[in-house]
């Protein structure tokens, strides 16, 4: 177990597996402190709201929209998308970073999965409150029927999109529930009542550490996360499809599925940042989610975010070169038509505001890491938003071309839908530890052992960092 | 566990001296049992002598049953059925088409299938108790626990415990 001086240590202070344990389980084996509270009470009126305007929405139709003969889609399908988009990263983290061996992932995974299970919540109820007749949202599903069998249509990409994100939710669940087991077990294990000891305890199922055990479930996690890469590829690209196998100007294109995927990284990213750069400190775990993560974050949101506004500039170059006079038209009337302001949103927020990471200042900086953390959502809102209003809005006929403006309903489902992720992240933060505590023991750095025989530190003085010190 | 019904636990706060051990023990011929600990340690796996789980290869079944079950249930419904769709001409059995849909269905049939065959042969279940060697066995304490063949071996496996670092040597019946 001996571990480069040259890397940075990913888990400062010198702590011990008792450290990990207590300091990661403080938040759960205490009363909620007034941060937690406030916090919970906020998001829980947020989510009132959504509540509220879901429900006027169902009760009453999709008539409550600013939708109209031409714009179909709008609000609803951006924030689908937006949030759809903000999962990923959890997946990429837990997963990619998994086969990589990037060994940083681990104190992040944890809660990144939790806010990619939150997040695709988020994104099926606005595909459930869009359908207008929601109480029949089991038809995509390919269920025996008594309409003389009338089955679903295979060629299309919405029917795609229901087993995508079907299977993508169900398999997320399942590696951040195998992934929380060990963890449920310590939580039995330190339980000072019986409520505690019999909830964990059910959750845990039976799970003793044994190393037999553990030779099994390292392997399925790593097939876990070798079929959730490809998967949480396909889940975006399959979500790019419901617009580029269209006949839209301005959907109808192929760069779309990478173009996604990238955006898609980059805007949960954004969210993975805005929710550790308070939470590290609200959470006093600074020594488990350290500069270097967030340093390691930002990098990926910078190139992220360069691949996003290359996808912008070709899209552009195509729609040109192309010659066709209506995909020609969408584009221009995306940077300089009614919507100009959305599109130099998108394009400010996205490909110009990241590539301050270029600097170590602003990846070391944390209230600045935030500040950009929200201009990246910002931004990725408003690309969904130009992506879809912007290309529907004035298409081929030009009798039928109209402006969409979103009502009071949709805004509140949208900034109710904050409400939703926020209330059931903070109840995870409540009731679940948010670090893998088994992964961070076993990436401990050695230096509380340096008199240890057999190791490669024997004799040596390890400092704080990790680094070997002849003398002492 | 068959032969006798006696554990010998050597308790540890230090992965790498159970490791140490676990090692030491197994060359000299004693029955390790298992190691219980709050972590993965690597290599404990190859002191132990365990071998590489075949679980890999119930996942490729699994994946293989999606991807059968897939395919069949799109050529049925689109074709096989007597109420063919025909969406603007195109046709029923479009192989490109009936990707995406085979993919997902293989990966949510290997995630499902995998995860509960892990469950099912390491006996977990939910609510079930777990036997503990050691109360914090899951927090920071490694346990090392050697089959007892014969009482005369009891100072030997300890003294081995003792002499590489164990903080604690326990002894447990085991019932069984």
């Amino acid at each position: 177990m001996y571990e480069s001086p040259i890397r940075e240590v990913l888990v400062t202070g010198g702590k011990t597996y008792t450290d990990v344990s207590n300091d990661i389980c403080r938040p759960l084996e205490n009363k909620p402190t007034k941060a937690w509270w406030f916090g919970f009470i906020i998001s829980a009126l947020v989510l009132g709201l959504w509540l509220g305007a879901t429900t006027y929405t169902l009760m009453t139709g999709i008539g409550t929209w600013g939708l109209n003969k031409t714009v179909g889609w709008a609000f609803d399908i951006t924030n689908f998308v937006f949030w759809v988009g903000i999962g990923h990263a959890g997946t990429l983290i837990s997963a990619i970073l998994l086969l990589f061996r990037q060994k940083w992932r681990m104190s992040i995974n944890r809660s990144a999965e939790a806010m990619t299970i939150f997040a695709v919540i988020c994104a099926a109820s606005f595909i459930v409150s869009h359908m207008g007749r929601p109480w029949v949202a089991y038809w995509p599903i390919p269920l025996p029927n008594a309409f003389g069998s009338l089955w679903v249509n295979f060629n299309s990409p919405l029917v795609w999109d229901v087993f995508a994100i079907s299977t993508y939710f169900s398999v997320s669940l399942v590696f951040w529930y195998l992934g929380l087991i060990p963890d449920i077990a310590t939580i039995r294990d330190r339980a000072t009542t019986k409520m505690r000891k019999f909830a964990y305890g059910f959750f845990a199922m039976g799970w003793n550490g044994s190393t037999k055990t553990w030779n099994r479930y390292e392997l399925v996690s790593l097939i876990l996360a070798g079929i959730s890469t490809p998967l949480v590829l396909s889940v975006h690209t399959i979500v790019s499809m419901d617009f580029a196998t269209s006949v839209i100007p301005g959907w109808h294109t192929t760069i779309f599925p990478p173009y996604f995927v990238a955006g898609a990284i980059f805007s949960g990213f954004g969210m993975v940042l805005t929710l550790l750069v308070i939470g590290r400190v609200v959470l006093k775990q600074e020594d488990y989610i350290t500069m270097g993560h967030l340093d390691a974050m930002c990098k990926v949101v910078m190139l992220t975010g360069s691949m996003v506004g290359l996808a912008y500039i070709t899209e552009f170059f195509i729609a040109w070169y192309s010659g066709v006079e209506y995909e020609q038209y969408a584009f221009i009337n995306r940077a300089t038509g009614p919507y100009a302001w959305a599109y130099w949103i998108m394009m400010s927020c996205n490909l110009i505001a990241p590539q301050v990471f270029w600097t170590k200042w602003a990846r070391s900086t944390p209230w600045f890491i935030f500040l950009l953390s929200i201009i990246v959502n910002i931004g990725m809102w408003f690309e969904r938003f130009v992506i879809i209003v912007t290309s529907l809005h004035r298409d081929y006929i030009t009798s039928s071309w109209a402006m969409y403006t979103p009502t009071i309903t949709e805004f509140s489902i949208l900034l109710g839908s904050f409400g939703l992720f926020f209330t059931l992240y903070f109840l995870f933060c409540r009731y679940l530890p948010t670090i893998n505590m088994a992964e961070i023991k076993a990436i401990l750095p050695k230096n509380h052992d340096h008199h240890s025989n057999g190791h490669a530190h024997s004799g040596a003085f390890v400092n704080e960092k990790g680094a070997i010190v002849n003398e002492k | 566990m068959k032969n006798n019904n006696k554990l010998i636990l050597g308790i540890y706060d230090d992965a790498d001296k159970a490791l140490v051990s676990a090692r030491l023990l197994k060359k000299s011929g004693f029955d390790v049992d298992d190691v219980y600990t709050p972590f993965p340690i690597h290599g404990m796996e190859k002191a132990l002598g365990i071998k590489r789980s075949r679980l890999a290869v119930a996942a490729f079944i699994f994946a293989m049953t999606g991807m059968v079950t897939a395919v069949t249930m799109m050529v049925y419904m689109s074709w096989g059925d007597d109420w063919m769709i025909d969406v603007g001409g195109k046709p029923n059995l479009h192989i490109p088409n009936y990707i995406p849909v085979t993919f997902e269905l293989s990966i949510l049939f290997t995630a499902f299938g995998m995860v509960a065959t892990f469950f099912i042969v390491s006996r977990m279940a939910h609510g079930k108790n777990a036997e503990l060697m050691h109360p914090r066995q899951t927090d920071d304490r490694i346990v090392i626990a050697v089959n007892l063949k014969n009482e005369s071996e009891n100072k030997a496996i300890s003294d081995m415990f003792i002499s590489n670092g164990a903080l604690e040597v326990r002894e447990r019946e085991v019932t069984q």
